[in-house]
């Protein structure tokens, strides 16, 4: 497709020399529309290889790099098919000439679409697994005879490890799930003591509504008392006063008796005289 | 309830257990150290009717409880981890080399007791043993409101009281001011009197000395 579109662009330039300037920014789009192809294709592969014994850091590091490098060239690409457009907008060619460079956005733009496929599922398949870690940097867990094992490995070993990394997997799901179950009984049992805690606290906040409103019996009772004390005092003081007055009252009647008494004596000697 | 089964073992090997019922446990047991599959360190747990079988490897030493559902599982894990220590400090290295019910004779005492242990007593958890506490916390202060519910209820009578003993205070104060009042006035009535008795006879006398009712002689 590609090649054919170069073909086409090679007749123009040999009929005419005097548009040679212009078929520059068309052949370089094609060009670079061929390179990211093979960019894609190559990110393709490497994206077909995760989720394989053949995943490695080595090939993650790889297939970033060559991420980067298909960003660049879409970054080159679009660039020049821009300035192929401004060309033909401006410039007077013929027909011919647009319709192949229409064509080489169509071509871009289906490029643009097959690598934001791979991408997505390269973006799926890092995430679903995880890379596989060479022989030098086994896990610890792993028995020496393992460890021993020399860089070439046949099929049917690294089937093995494989294996042995799936039970470790295992493994670690069946330790997670005791540790979750232990971790939400402990949660609960917390759940508990923060409930009764809570209670404990409502029954403090009563306890100190009735100590308050005992606090104002008490002063009632207090006042209460302070008024009899002083009703009682002012009642003893009248019953002083009136102690004294009585006894002033029975002098007096002494007084008036010693009187008559005086008076009748004068009368009856009178008489008797 | 808690944990009824204990059980120490290697491989399918037991070496010491203990059984706090009459159940099938033991033949339970032993068919789980069968079925447990790998060699790896690991925790699992399998259930039976209303028992649980708690399992622990660890080195190669296998610990198993049988517990009741009810006991979750945090104590129960709590209570291998335990047995798995003591027995492994006792013996040492000899695990690896001793004959089946090699240590029961001795150990079986020390899972009897130490299930007993986590079975009952609520310091074998710091959370019940916390919510034991927050328990006794909670009942005091529920006998504490009792307490000022009833203190309020003599206070109440106790306001009631000195009422009526402010009242009476009252009355009795009215009452001596009248009292007082009253003397008073009786006091008033007998000067009077002497003053109107004590001029009569002053009339009297004169009346003698000056020969006559209209004091003729005097005037």
């Amino acid at each position: 497709m590609s090649f054919q579109d170069i073909e086409a662009g090679r007749p123009f330039s040999s009929r005419r020399g005097l548009m040679n300037g212009k078929q520059d920014p068309t052949q370089a789009v094609a060009a670079g529309i061929f390179q990211i192809n093979t960019a894609v294709s190559t990110f393709q592969r490497l994206v077909n290889t995760l989720g394989t014994p053949k995943d490695t850091p080595d090939l993650r590091e790889k297939l970033h790099k060559t991420r980067l490098h298909i960003g660049q060239l879409v970054k080159d690409t679009s660039a020049k098919l821009k300035q192929a457009s401004d060309i033909d907008h401006h410039a007077e060619v013929n027909a011919s000439k647009k319709i192949a460079d229409a064509k080489l956005a169509k071509d871009f733009q289906a490029v643009l679409k097959e690598f934001q496929k791979a991408q997505r599922l390269a973006a799926e398949r890092e995430t679903a697994y995880t890379p596989f870690v060479p022989q030098a940097v086994l896990p610890s867990s792993y028995t020496a005879s393992e460890v021993d094992v020399g860089s070439d490995k046949s099929p049917e070993q690294r089937a093995l490890l494989v294996e042995s990394r799936r039970q470790e997997v295992l493994f670690l799901d069946n330790e997670i799930a005791f540790n979750e179950a232990i971790i939400e009984e402990r949660e609960q049992g917390i759940q508990e003591i923060q409930q009764q805690i809570g209670e404990v606290n409502e029954i403090f906040k009563d306890l100190a509504v009735l100590v308050h409103e005992q606090g104002a019996m008490i002063d009632d009772i207090g006042s209460n008392i302070e008024n009899s004390h002083a009703a009682t005092a002012q009642a003893k003081s009248q019953l002083a006063k009136a102690s004294k007055t009585q006894r002033s009252n029975s002098s007096l009647t002494c007084l008036l008796l010693v009187i008559f008494g005086i008076v009748l004596l004068i009368v009856i000697i009178v008489l008797a005289a | 309830m808690g944990i009824l089964y204990a059980l120490v073992g290697r491989g399918s090997v037991v070496l010491a257990e203990f059984s706090g019922t009459t159940t099938n446990a033991s033949a339970i047991a032993r068919q789980i150290l069968e079925k447990i599959p790998g060699n790896n360190d690991t925790h699992v747990s399998y259930s039976q009717d209303r028992y649980i079988f708690h399992v622990k490897r660890t080195d190669g030493l296998t610990v198993l409880c049988m517990a009741d559902d009810t006991a979750g599982r945090r104590i129960p894990f709590a209570f291998l981890e335990d047995i798995h220590q003591k027995f492994v400090r006792t013996y040492g290295r000899a695990v690896h080399s001793a004959q089946p019910y090699g240590m029961n004779e001795e150990f079986s005492r020390v899972l009897s007791q130490q299930m007993e242990y986590y079975s009952s007593d609520p310091n074998a958890d710091r959370i019940n043993r916390l919510k034991g506490e927050m328990s006794q916390v909670r009942n005091v202060m529920i006998e504490n409101i009792d307490k000022v519910l009833d203190r309020g209820d003599r206070l109440e009578l106790l306001v009631d009281k000195t009422a009526n003993m402010q009242g009476n205070t009252f009355r009795f104060r009215k009452q001596a001011r009248r009292f007082r009042s009253t003397v008073w006035w009786r006091n008033v009535k007998l000067t009077i009197a002497l003053i109107v008795v004590l001029l009569v006879i002053v009339y009297v006398v004169l009346a003698f000395v000056c020969h006559g009712p209209a004091l003729p002689s005097c005037f």
